[in-house]
């Protein structure tokens, strides 16, 4: 069972490494997303610093009275430049508002709209590829998002009453209501801490149970040609139920992954630039952190995908694995077109 | 005087007794639970008693007796106060604080401020969380006879005119106390204690009792200083003797205002402290079985050495270092700058987490505040600890009215602590705390210094036009009174420190000290000591940061630095010659337009700096809402600096105080924003989850 699970977690390595283009795609997808922001950003600083010689400060090292300066006028976009973005605290930021349910800035909200469509939309092609085990080529790839993207999107729709109800009033429910009330006669920090941690730790189970359905039912939906959200996720929860140990132990595995991944750049991360070189080595760490994301992102992806194929192999899958001979598109077309294929 | 003063005659008695004792000079700790006394003990007396022999005045003394149920979290309490009119007129009434009725519902003066403030969360308070105070029993005795005023008790709102607040009660006297006449009021009241509200109150089994007992106001010339409980302000009160007695569960330690003098324990699982203290115009106690109990004694060549005892909590053990040198650091600057601590004896409680009790001051006791995870590069809980041991100095022997002038204290008080953690903890770094708060992440890009301290022009700049600082504590804004009250004075006063110098200013500080100590001063006395000291007439300083909300901000509209060209008819009388603008090189003109955007006024300092690092200045008034420098000169200026040197503080835009020719702003924007692309780009990656 182990092996199985290792096995997945391996082959899905392989399968990222195997489509190199498809990381430094989304990493591109991520970067255009963010880079108009960071560009739109930059014009607030560089007009709110003017010709003033806080520039200088600013430039070799951290000018923090600016800094509060600049925060106390800014709107919009701007109030999301805080101490929190510099180096590891960022990832810090991040986490923490998500588990603590912490709300956006308008724009910064609608970047994340945009940029989970658009995942949404890609994420159709990237399964297909991780489950074909074999370039789709570029018209392969997107012919894939836009069959799927219409399914996906209908299940996304599904997820996000979930979601709405997750971060609504069972987030509520533990946060809100529950852990006051376990440590209001607490007097000892450390004890909230321990109890806010089990708060965490059931709230991201919770989110992590659900979330392993939906990949599962979009893989369903890929590997299987599934049109039906809801009998997708159905069978989303039904091979999760069956493969439980193994799909938990997956998801253990891209954790650790991830662990380690935030974990190192925690050690690694030097802070605030202060010279242009010592910039552009931050910048350089940080993006290889970024890459490193995406990497582990898609072996999410395509560990489950190897998962699921390992566990539930069949003759009349739609994106099956690499057909033998004759390898031709005509001969997978065919095969495609029997009319088991969309069972 | 009657009672208290043969009970406080016995308490002098036994301190001088016990001035020549051992004192816990050694480190030493004590666990909290199980300590059962077994027979009525004497506790050991500091090595320091009161040194100071100088009549103090002794207006308001108190002998309590109150019995603490920590199942109920009622107070049973019989005090007798001997209060002495120390004003120039006969008074008939009599007025008493009665703090915790601010708590008792939501139509209290403080809890309907605290509303105004836009804090809501007292709708979800539970039953039990409310408190109150009620007189049981008053009487007076006036030659040897006892009458009962019970029935004309009456409460009042002397601010507001609140029906419904009753944090304030007047007594008519069936006959009026003459001038320096004494009265003797016994009063027998019980309460509740809340949940804390306004670091007061209970949480599990961990009490921090203030606020708690009826306290008479203080008697002015004008009448009576009492006023309502507002969510705002803090206290004030004349200086007394306390003489009290807490009965707690058995194990459970104590500690109190003053020294305590003996233990007793009862026959009902209870044991009874008894605490003295002369010359404070307060009483606060605490009370926990959890408490870790340690001592360390302040030592220093010239200032009198002061037992301080620690009172832990356990999830903090390690930290008590952090806590007694911190201390000792209030105890040695504040002495060395102000003037000596007297009282021999100081009670540092480290209070329980979410016991809203953290960072309060009262006489020889104060409440501390740290982390269970409190990283060794950031000021916490050395802040808070030296700020609230300051305030023996500044509120505790300087006794001003915070009611009426909070800034007097709050402000000098905390620009002595940033000030002296300047001196020990220096610099210390910024930290957020994630996760719910208690995950601290320490940002060692981001020092402080003694001028961003507490990140004061930020929080002030927020709230600068809400108040001017002269009106009435009790009557700012309750949404930002501490911005106008603390970070408003830090700055001001830094200005003043750069603008007279710190010897001055340190003298300024210990004369105001010194003439004020055991009294009540007003600001106009603060500010007479500074005239005085200083030998200028500051008044036009004080009218800027004291009585305006105007705010400072003076900067540089225009700055040139170009070759002199001359177009046009450039001939004498009777020719013309005109000449084209082809001058690229020197002499060059430089032009500095300075602006005064803000509408407060104070003289600065205008700078240019040349290529050549030739620095050229020009005092301005400040008058005018602009003026123009100009200077001719060999090479090209580089920069202009309006108040270089930054000695007004409280200029509320400090961007637009200066300007370059070449600007680095688009390259400190580039990095800036290519380090939030990063934190953006795992934004999304985080929120990727859902995908």
């Amino acid at each position: 069972l182990t092996v199985t699970t290792l096995g997945a977690f391996r082959d899905g390595i392989r399968r990222v490494n195997q489509a190199p283009l498809l990381v430094a795609g989304m990493v591109l997808v991520t970067l255009l997303i963010a880079l108009p922001l960071s560009i739109a950003l930059r014009g607030m600083l560089e007009a709110h610093l003017g010709a003033s010689a806080a520039g200088e400060i600013a430039a070799d090292r951290t000018n923090y009275e600016w800094w509060e300066e600049f925060t106390a006028q800014a709107t919009g976009l701007g109030t999301t430049f805080t101490p929190s973005i510099i180096g590891f605290a960022a990832v810090m930021q991040n986490i923490t508002g998500l588990v603590d349910n912490q709300p956006l800035a308008a724009t910064i909200a609608g970047a994340t709209v945009a940029w989970l469509v658009i995942w949404l939309f890609l994420s159709g092609g990237v399964l297909d590829r991780y489950a074909r085990q074999r370039p789709t080529r570029t018209h392969g790839f997107f012919s894939a998002c836009g069959v799927h993207f219409w399914r996906f999107l209908r299940l996304a729709v599904m997820a996000w009453f979930i979601y709405l109800a997750l971060f609504g009033p069972i987030y509520a429910w533990i946060f809100d209501w529950g852990y006051p009330r376990v440590t209001r006669d607490l007097t000892a920090e450390r004890s909230a801490f321990a109890v806010r941690t089990g708060a965490y730790v059931v709230f991201s189970a919770l989110l992590a149970s659900f979330a392993l359905l939906l990949d599962f039912a979009r893989i369903r939906i890929v590997v299987e040609d599934r049109r039906s959200a809801v009998g997708s996720l159905l069978a989303g929860v039904r091979f999760v139920a069956r493969n439980r140990r193994r799909v938990l132990g997956l998801f253990l595995l891209n954790a650790i992954a991830y662990l380690l991944l935030i974990a190192a750049y925690g050690a690694l991360s030097p802070g605030a630039p202060r010279t242009d070189m010592h910039m552009w080595l931050v910048l350089a760490l940080g993006q290889a952190y970024i890459v490193g994301r995406h990497y582990l992102k898609l072996l999410v992806y395509a560990s489950e995908t190897s998962l699921f194929q390992g566990a539930l192999a069949h003759a009349t899958y739609t994106a099956a694995p690499t057909l033998v001979w004759p390898e031709s598109p005509a001969v997978e077309t065919i095969t495609n077109a029997e009319p088991t294929a969309a069972r | 005087m009657g009672r208290v003063f043969a009970r406080s005659a016995a308490a002098i008695a036994l301190l001088a007794i016990a001035a020549g004792g051992a004192g816990p000079g050694a480190f030493g700790l004590v666990q909290g639970r199980g300590s059962t006394a077994a027979k009525s003990r004497d506790v050991a007396q500091p090595a320091a008693a009161t040194s100071d022999p100088a009549p103090r005045p002794r207006i308001a003394n108190y002998s309590i007796d109150a019995r603490l149920d920590p199942e109920s979290r009622n107070i049973t309490g019989t005090e007798v106060l001997t209060w002495r009119n120390a004003s120039t007129h006969a008074i008939s009434t009599l007025r008493f604080h009665l703090y915790y009725n601010g708590w008792r519902n939501t139509n209290s003066t403080w809890m309907r401020e605290r509303r105004l403030a836009g804090d809501d969360t007292a709708t979800r308070h539970r039953e039990s969380d409310w408190s109150w105070i009620d007189l049981e029993r008053v009487t007076v005795t006036r030659n040897g006879a006892e009458i009962d005023l019970t029935s004309r008790v009456q409460f009042i709102a002397p601010d507001d005119g609140n029906a419904d607040d009753r944090t304030v009660a007047e007594l008519p006297l069936e006959q009026a106390v003459n001038p320096d006449e004494s009265v003797s009021i016994r009063i027998a009241w019980s309460s509740r204690v809340p949940r804390t509200f306004a670091r007061t109150g209970a949480v599990g089994n961990y009490f921090f009792i203030a606020q708690w007992f009826p306290k008479i106001g203080v008697l002015e010339d004008t009448g009576w200083n009492c006023h309502q409980f507002h969510a705002a302000t803090e206290f004030f009160s004349d200086f007394g003797v306390y003489d009290v007695r807490l009965t707690v569960p058995t194990g459970w330690i104590v500690g109190a205002t003053g020294v305590a003098r003996r233990t007793t324990p009862g026959n009902d699982g209870t044991t009874t402290h008894h605490f003295v203290q002369e010359d404070v115009h307060d009483f606060a106690w605490t009370t926990s079985p959890d408490y870790l109990e340690l001592t360390e004694t302040f030592r220093h060549p010239t200032l009198p050495a002061v037992n301080m005892r620690l009172l832990l909590q356990p999830e903090h053990r390690g930290q008590e270092r952090r806590h007694f040198e911190a201390t000792r650091a209030a105890l040695k600057y504040y002495g060395e700058w102000f003037g000596p601590y007297p009282y021999g004896h100081i009670t540092i409680v480290d209070p329980a987490w979410q016991s809203g009790a953290g960072g309060m001051e009262y006489p020889t006791l104060f409440t501390a505040g740290s982390h269970w995870l409190a990283p060794r590069d950031v000021a916490e809980p050395e802040r808070v600890t030296i700020h609230e041991a300051g305030h023996q100095f500044w509120y505790g022997l300087v006794a001003n009215n915070e009611f009426e002038d909070a800034w007097l204290d709050e402000g000098l008080n905390t620009f002595a602590t940033a000030r002296a953690l300047a001196q020990v903890f220096d610099p210390n770094s910024t930290v957020k705390r994630y996760f719910g708060g208690f995950v601290p992440w320490v940002f060692h890009d981001l020092p402080l210094s003694r001028d961003t301290e507490l990140r004061a022009l930020t929080l002030y700049r927020e709230a600068a036009k809400r108040d001017a600082q002269s009106k009435p504590t009790f009557q700012y804004w309750p949404g930002t009174a501490s911005a106008i009250t603390y970070h408003k004075t830090v700055l001001w006063l830094h200005t003043l420190e750069r603008m007279l110098g710190w010897e001055t200013l340190q003298r300024i500080l210990s004369t105001y000290f010194a003439r004020w100590s055991f009294r009540h001063p007003k600001p106009e006395d603060f500010f007479a000591v500074a005239n005085e000291i200083s030998g200028q007439d500051l008044t036009w300083f004080f009218d800027q940061v004291y009585r305006s909300s105007n705010v400072f901000d003076y900067g540089i509209d225009v700055f040139r630095s170009e070759p002199i060209n001359v177009a046009g008819d450039t001939g004498g009388a009777g020719s013309r010659a005109f000449s084209r603008p082809s001058n690229t090189g020197p002499p060059y003109r430089t032009t500095v337009v300075v602006r005064r955007y803000g509408e407060a006024i104070f003289p600065v300092d205008v700078r240019v700096t040349l290529e050549n690092n030739e620095q050229i200045r020009w005092r301005w008034d400040g008058l005018d809402r602009w003026t123009r420098f100009e200077v001719e000169r060999p090479v090209r200026a580089r920069r202009a600096d309006v108040d270089p040197d930054r000695v007004l503080l409280l200029d509320v835009n400090t961007t637009n105080n200066s300007a370059v020719i070449e600007s680095a702003g688009p390259r400190a924007a580039r990095k800036w924003s290519l380090v939030w692309l990063i934190w953006l780009q795992d934004h999304l990656l985080t929120y990727g989850f859902f995908i």
